[in-house]
């Protein structure tokens, strides 16, 4: 039996320490989980959860009225539950339905701060490097309670459900979609972290080109379906590499999200280059970007969808006559 | 000495800065009643009298009232700024906007900030940025003859350009988190204006110097060779107003980015009603400055809310036909 953890972080330098925190932070057994006291004295009877930029974030009682301040922590607060307790969300919070009913108080970098506090919020959920920071500071200068979210890779988008559920009284169900994301990115660990290696050029935007590196959530889950990011060593986050830069390293297969929900046309303009392995062996694949570029637990099922498209390009490698 | 200098102060411009005066608390007032909550003007004037509700309260005296502060402090100094350039260069299209200026104080800024220094490191590099445009647009431009508009607008032009590239450099290297809230901020916007006590000191230091300097400023306006014939020592003053002029554009921009514009159109719209003693023109941009800014963020919050926008589109929209103009108008 697999034993999910999870805990608070940002993109932790190193894995160790990141494992020595989280395991300091919050502990799960045998695929139940089970909030582990911590070591500071939280309130007595009230809630109190780390969050990604460590900070301890407290609740007298349950939110009852939440500020959601980006589509995807919108997408996770429905996922535990806590969806009919948002009072207020930005721009582009489309998922699920339901989500598209609620208020909107300015886009996920510009806030409306005066309908945001007309809101009155007794939490407010904001992306840790979007939400703008300076607005946010003022907002707990005020009073405010803040929770910092920055889901940088699966386990800590398990760690924001679980902590979230919590935080909304919906501890039990936050529990349960924590684990059953984390099982199913397990299942695919298990069943593709060890296929033979793909080379994935990922296809974030066309004009400028850009592509994600290893420490993105897309690099993790390229690692995850046993292929290896063409630009994942580089340091930023999204690099913007050029035409040449990527045609000279000749990808296996290049995956791509879109503007939309759509299969982009950028993707087939790749098929001018007649001599790359992935035109020829017509790996050019496209998944969904709000399946893989949103941190919600939605990610599980676009990652599987990019195991299966690398699984079929593993499949064209008997050469096809040129 | 100038004929200007002797007489009183005209009953006309006494009108004026009266007006002015009485425009400037209206203007304030006015953007504290306006936001994208709707408030009853009758709550907002019992905040201001100690009572009203929990969240106007909050609404007013956090959001509202620091923000307008800021812009009109904010704007006081750019209107300010311009006055100064425009007597300097004794032509009335100086505007640290349109002379790259403020461009010079975004790099310095934007530079502080990417290195994740304080507030202080931000305001002193953003003070040698604008120093050191200053120096180069004026450097060039004056040569070894005098300063024609041409030139010296050509010059403005491409040192703004130039750094208009190295801020776009800045933010294609740097990781894409901060992005949005930069590219605002250089379009300039209040919305993180972290306080209007230093915008604040400024104005009044400048509008006091105002005066003393004002006289030596009125006899310049004719010209630096009548200047050193009346026993002004130009050099010197020229020096100081460079000086003057670059520390107050460093205080604007590190508040509210970098807004065009402002002064370029206030000490304009002002020479044409109170005339051109600097005395007065100095105090009377402060006011009209932050007047405008004001309106023009109140708008910037509100026209398309909860949407924001920055408020620099707001002055470059109302700045470009009056440029526009009094370029057409030169010609002849």
């Amino acid at each position: 039996m697999p034993v999910p953890k999870a805990g608070a972080t940002r993109h932790g330098p190193s894995w160790l320490a990141f494992q020595a925190f989280r395991r300091r932070v919050r502990r799960f057994s045998a695929g139940l989980m089970v909030a582990a006291s911590l070591p500071i004295a939280a309130a007595a009877q009230g809630i109190s959860v780390i969050d990604d930029r460590g900070r301890t974030v407290q609740l007298a009682e349950p939110a009852q009225r939440i500020v959601s301040l980006a589509p995807h922590l919108t997408e996770l607060l429905f996922a535990v539950g806590a969806g009919d307790r948002i009072v207020a969300t930005v721009a582009y919070a489309d998922y699920p339905e339901a989500a598209s009913s609620i208020p909107r108080i300015g886009t996920a970098t510009q806030l409306d701060l005066e309908r945001l506090l007309a809101a009155s919020p007794d939490l407010v959920i904001a992306w840790s490097s979007g939400s703008p920071r300076a607005a946010l500071e003022r907002l707990e200068a005020l009073g405010l309670t803040v929770y910092y979210s920055e889901p940088g890779h699966f386990e800590g988008i398990a760690a924001d459900l679980q902590r979230l559920g919590e935080l909304a009284g919906q501890e039990e169900r936050g529990a349960v979609a924590a684990r059953d994301f984390l099982d199913t990115i397990t299942e695919l660990r298990d069943r593709y972290s060890t296929r033979p290696e793909v080379t994935v050029f990922y296809q974030v935007w066309d004009q400028p080109l850009m592509t994600v590196n290893d420490q993105h959530l897309i690099g993790r889950a390229i690692e995850l379906c046993g292929g290896r990011n063409l630009f994942g060593h580089l340091e930023t986050l999204v690099p913007r590499p050029g035409h040449e830069t990527v045609i000279a390293a000749d990808p296996e297969a290049i995956v791509s999200g879109g503007p939309g929900e759509d299969r982009p046309d950028w993707l087939a303009e790749w098929r001018s280059w007649s001599q790359l392995t992935a035109v020829r062996r017509d790996n050019l694949f496209f998944i969904p970007p709000s399946l893989l570029q949103r941190h919600t637990p939605r990610i599980a099922e676009g990652t599987r969808m990019l195991c299966e498209v690398l699984e079929t390009a593993r499949s064209r490698r008997v050469e096809l006559p040129r | 000495m100038n004929p200007g200098t002797r007489k009183g102060t005209p009953p006309r411009a006494s009108w004026a800065l009266g007006f002015l005066l009485v425009a400037a608390a209206a203007s304030v007032l006015g953007s504290v009643m306006l936001g994208s909550v709707a408030l009853p003007a009758r709550e907002v004037l019992a905040v201001f009298l100690g009572e009203g509700g929990d969240l106007a309260r909050l609404l007013v005296l956090e959001l509202r009232l620091p923000r307008s502060l800021a812009a009109f402090a904010t704007g006081g100094l750019l209107a300010v700024a311009g006055a100064l350039m425009q007597v300097l260069l004794r032509n009335p299209l100086a505007d640290p906007y349109v002379l790259g200026i403020s461009g010079g104080a975004a790099v310095g800024a934007l530079l502080a900030m990417i290195s994740g220094l304080g507030l202080a490191w931000v305001s002193g590099s953003a003070f040698a940025g604008a120093l050191l445009s200053t120096l180069i647009v004026f450097g060039l431009a004056h040569g070894t003859g005098s300063w024609t508009p041409t030139r010296l607008l050509l010059t403005g032009v491409v040192v703004a350009a130039g750094w208009g590239a190295v801020i776009t450099f800045l933010l294609a290297v740097r990781p894409s988190p901060e992005l949005p809230g930069m590219l605002y901020w250089l379009m300039g916007d209040l919305a993180h204006a972290r306080g209007y006590g230093l915008p604040w000191i400024m104005l009044s230091v400048i509008v006091a110097l105002a005066l003393p300097l004002g006289r030596s400023l009125n006899v310049l306006a004719r010209g630096p060779l009548q200047a050193a014939v009346l026993g002004v020592s130009v050099r010197r003053l020229e020096w100081t107003v460079y000086l003057l002029a670059a520390l107050v554009t460093a205080v604007a921009v590190t508040t509210a980015g970098t807004i065009g514009f402002v002064g370029l159109i206030v000490p304009h719209m002002l020479r044409l009603v109170i005339g051109n003693d600097q005395r007065l023109l100095i105090p009377a941009s402060a006011l009209a400055g932050g007047i405008l800014l004001t309106l023009a963020d109140t708008l910037a919050r509100t026209v398309i809310a909860p949407e924001q926008l920055p408020v620099g589109v707001i002055t470059a929209m109302l700045g470009v036909p009056v440029f526009l103009y009094l370029l057409y108008r030169s010609r002849t």
